[in-house]
C-alpha cells in the first residue's frame, strides 16, 4: 500500500510539473514579450543600434503609461551581425526560447528573407523596418509569407522613383549604375531601375558591380569615367557610397550621385566635401518638423550627439502598428496579432499606415528625394 | 578605351599596391624572425587609422604631425601586444601554432575593444587636400593618391636602408637567418623583436592613416589587411623585397581583374593565395621553405 501511495505521489508530482511547464508556455504571464533583431555590429551597426534604442525607449514610455492591455512590455534584442544565418539563429532564439509574441526588424532584406522559415514554423509575426526587397513578404511565384510584414516601401518603388527623378525631374537621358552584386537589395533596385529608366527612353551607359566588403572601387570608377555619365545611381549603403565618392572625386569624376534609402545617414555629413550635391531617395524627409518631437525625446534619452537615423522613425511606426494590432487582437497570442495586422490603421510618423492583406506591404507609400548639402538634407521633390 | 584608360588603371593599381606594401612588410618582418603570421597586425592598422582620425580632429594636429603621432601610436601598440601576448609564449618556447592563435585572439580583441569603446559608427577623415586632382591630359591623379605612393615609397626605402645598411639591420638579418645562433653570438634577441614590432607598428600606423584618407574608418577593417597578407605570401613571407614586389603586383593585377570583371576580384586574389601555397610555397622571393601558417 505504501508503495502504491509513493508511486501515485510521484506521478502526481510529475504531472504538476508538466502542468507548470505548459502554463508558462501558453504565455499567460504578466508581461508581453516583443523581440527585435538587427545589426548591432558590422556594416549596418549604426542603423541597428538606433533601431534597438528606439524600441527600448518606446517600450519604456509605453510601460510608464501603463503598458498594453494592462500588461508591461518586455523587449529582447539580438544582434544579427548583418549576417543572414545569424538572423535565423536570433529569430529562432526569440521564438523558441524567449517565446516572444512578435518580432520587429531586421533592417536588411537578406536577413528578413532568411528568417521566413522560422516565422512560418512558429507562427510568429515579424515587421521588417527597412527591408525593401519584394521577396520579404511575397516570395517568388507570388507566394505570400503569412507572418512577414513591413513598414517601408518596396524596392520597385525606389527603382521607379530613381528612374523618374533622373529622367523626368533632372531631364537626363544617360545614367551609370554601380551596384553590389552580393546584396539582394542592391540587385533588386538595379533591376527595376534599369527597366524603368530604359522604358522611359533613357540609356544605361555603364553598369559596374562590386562585392560586399569591398573598399576599393577605382577600377570600376575608371570605367564609369570612360562612359562619360553625368549621374551615377548607387543602390548601396552609405559606407560604400562614402568610399566610392572619395575615390571618384580623387579620380576627377564630378558626376552626381543618387542613392537609395540605404544611403541616408547622419554620417554622410562627415564626408560632405565629396558628397555635396548628391541625391538620396528616402522614406520620409528627416527635416520634417513633425519629427522633431520624437527626435528630441531620443536625444534626451541617449545624449544630444546620438544620431537619429531614418530607422528610428520606421521602428516608431512598426511599434505603433504592433501596438494597434495587439490591442485589436485583445491578447498577446501571435496568431491573433498576425490576423489583426491587416485590419488596423495607424497614423505614424511616416504617414498613414495600412497594411495590405494581399502583399503585406503598406498601401500607397510615397518616397521623397532629398539633396545632401552642407546645411543638411534639402527637400527636393516627392514622388509616388 | 585608349592608352590613358590603361594608364589610369595602372596608377590605381600602384596606389593600392603601395598601401598593401606598407601593411605586408609588417607581416613579413615578424615572420622572418618569429616564424608565425602576426594576424594582430590588421588590428594595429585599424587602431592606427583611428589614432590618425583623432589626431586630425580632436587634437586638431596638422597633417604631417598627425602622421607621426599615428605611426608612433601604432608602433607603441604593436610593442605592447608583443609584450603582453607573445612574450609569455616565447618564454615558454611555445610552438608557433600558439602564436598564431594568440594573434587571431588579439586581432578579434582589438576589433571588439574599438567597438566597445569608440563604437561601431564609421568615421570619415576630414579633407586634407580638398579633392585636388593633378591632371595630365585625360589622366587624373588625386593628390592623396600621389601622397600615398610617395609615403609608401619613402617609408619602404627607409626601412630597406635600416635593414641593409645599419648594424641593427644586420642583427635583424642575422636573427632571421638563425635566431639561436645569433643570440649565442651576443645579439640581444629581445631587443631585435622589440625593434621589428616597433618598425612594423609604425608602418602599420602610416598604412592606417593612408587607409583613412582613402576609405571610411570602422572597426572591421578586414578585407584590405587580409589582402595585404596574401600579398606578403605571394611575394614570399619573410622577405621584405618580396612583400613589396608582391604587394605592387597584387595591387595592379587586382585592379585589372576588377576592371575586367569586378565579381572575379576576390576569387582571383584568394585563388592566387592557394595556387602560390601549392606551387611555390616560398613565394616570389622567399627563401624559407618551411610551412607557412
Amino acid at each position: 500500500m505504501r508503495k502504491i501511495t509513493a508511486i501515485l505521489l510521484a506521478v502526481l508530482m510529475v504531472l504538476s510539473l508538466a502542468a507548470c511547464g505548459s502554463k508558462t508556455e501558453s504565455g499567460d504571464s504578466d508581461t508581453i514579450k516583443i523581440g527585435w533583431v538587427g545589426s548591432l555590429t558590422g556594416e549596418q551597426a549604426a542603423f541597428g543600434t538606433c533601431e534597438s534604442q528606439t524600441l527600448k525607449l518606446l517600450v519604456k514610455q509605453q510601460n510608464e503609461a501603463g503598458g498594453i492591455l494592462g500588461k508591461q512590455i518586455e523587449v529582447i534584442c539580438y544582434d544579427t551581425k548583418g549576417d543572414a544565418q545569424e538572423a535565423v539563429n536570433a529569430a529562432k532564439r526569440l521564438v523558441a526560447q524567449d517565446k516572444v509574441c512578435s518580432i520587429i526588424g531586421p533592417n536588411a532584406s537578406g536577413q528578413a528573407i532568411a528568417m521566413q522559415a522560422v516565422l512560418n514554423e512558429y507562427k510568429v509575426p515579424d515587421i521588417a523596418t527597412v527591408a525593401t526587397n519584394e521577396k520579404v513578404t511575397v516570395q517568388e511565384g507570388g507566394v505570400l509569407q503569412p507572418y512577414n510584414f513591413r513598414i517601408c516601401f518596396i524596392d520597385p518603388q525606389q527603382g521607379n522613383i530613381a528612374a523618374s527623378f533622373i529622367h523626368d525631374y533632372l531631364k537626363m537621358n544617360e545614367a551609370a549604375v554601380l551596384m553590389n552584386i552580393s546584396d539582394d537589395y542592391s540587385q533588386g533596385l538595379t533591376k527595376i531601375f534599369e527597366k524603368s529608366f530604359t522604358d522611359k527612353g533613357g540609356k544605361i551607359v555603364a553598369e559596374e558591380a562590386f562585392t560586399g566588403g569591398d573598399t576599393e572601387f577605382t577600377a570600376q570608377l575608371t570605367k564609369i569615367k570612360e562612359s562619360g555619365a553625368k549621374i551615377i545611381f548607387m543602390p548601396n549603403s552609405y559606407q560604400e557610397i562614402i568610399n566610392i565618392a572619395k575615390q571618384a572625386r580623387a579620380l576627377g569624376i564630378d558626376a552626381t550621385i543618387l542613392g537609395g534609402d540605404a544611403f541616408a545617414s547622419d554620417v554622410l555629413f562627415d564626408a560632405i566635401d565629396v558628397l555635396d550635391g548628391s541625391y538620396v531617395i528616402n522614406h520620409l524627409s528627416l527635416n520634417d518638423p513633425e519629427l522633431e518631437g520624437f527626435r528630441q525625446q531620443y536625444k534626451d534619452e541617449y545624449g544630444q550627439d546620438a544620431a537619429v537615423e531614418m530607422n528610428a522613425y520606421m521602428v516608431y511606426d512598426s511599434f505603433l502598428l504592433w501596438k494597434a494590432a495587439v490591442e485589436k487582437a485583445g491578447s498577446a497570442d501571435s496568431q491573433a496579432i498576425t490576423d489583426a495586422m491587416t485590419q488596423v490603421e495607424v497614423q505614424g510618423l511616416t504617414g498613414n499606415i495600412k497594411i495590405s492583406a494581399e502583399d503585406h506591404n503598406p498601401i500607397g507609400k510615397s518616397g521623397c528625394v532629398e539633396q545632401v548639402t552642407k546645411d543638411g538634407y534639402l527637400f527636393i521633390t516627392k514622388i509616388s | 578605351m585608349g592608352v590613358e584608360y590603361y594608364l589610369q588603371q595602372l596608377i590605381n593599381g600602384i596606389c593600392l599596391g603601395g598601401m598593401y606594401a606598407l601593411m605586408s612588410v609588417g607581416y613579413s618582418l615578424v615572420y622572418s624572425i618569429m616564424n608565425f603570421s602576426n594576424f594582430a597586425h590588421g588590428g594595429v592598422i585599424m587602431v592606427g587609422a583611428y589614432v590618425g582620425f583623432y589626431a586630425l580632429t580632436s587634437l586638431g594636429l596638422p597633417f604631417g604631425m598627425a602622421f607621426i603621432v599615428c605611426g608612433f601610436g601604432s608602433g607603441l601598440l604593436a610593442v605592447i601586444i608583443e609584450r603582453l601576448v607573445y612574450n609569455p609564449l616565447r618564454r615558454r618556447h611555445a610552438p608557433s601554432l600558439y602564436f598564431i592563435i594568440s594573434a587571431m585572439g588579439a586581432s578579434i580583441f582589438l576589433e571588439n575593444f574599438v567597438v566597445a569603446t569608440i563604437g561601431p559608427t564609421p568615421r570619415n577623415y576630414p579633407t586634407i587636400f580638398a579633392n585636388s586632382v593633378v591632371k595630365i591630359g585625360n589622366l587624373a591623379i588625386g593628390l592623396d593618391s600621389l601622397l600615398m605612393i610617395v609615403v609608401s615609397a619613402v617609408s619602404l626605402l627607409i626601412l630597406m636602408f635600416i635593414i641593409q645598411k645599419t648594424k641593427i639591420g644586420l642583427a635583424i638579418r642575422a636573427c632571421s637567418y638563425n635566431e639561436k645562433a645569433s643570440t649565442l653570438m651576443g645579439i640581444n634577441g629581445d631587443l631585435i623583436i622589440f625593434i621589428i614590432f616597433l618598425m612594423g607598428g609604425v608602418l602599420a600606423g602610416f598604412a592606417g592613416m593612408l587607409y583613412g584618407m582613402r576609405y571610411i574608418v570602422k572597426p572591421t577593417i578586414g578585407a584590405v589587411t587580409n589582402k595585404s597578407f596574401v600579398a606578403a605570401v605571394f611575394g614570399g613571407l619573410g622577405s621584405l623585397p618580396g612583400a613589396i614586389v608582391g604587394s605592387l603586383l597584387l595591387g595592379v593585377m587586382e585592379i585589372f581583374v576588377a576592371s575586367w570583371k569586378s565579381n572575379l576580384r576576390d576569387l582571383f586574389v584568394y585563388a592566387l593565395l592557394i595556387i602560390v601555397l601549392i606551387v611555390r610555397p616560398s613565394g616570389l622571393m622567399g627563401k624559407v621553405t618551411e610551412d607557412k601558417a
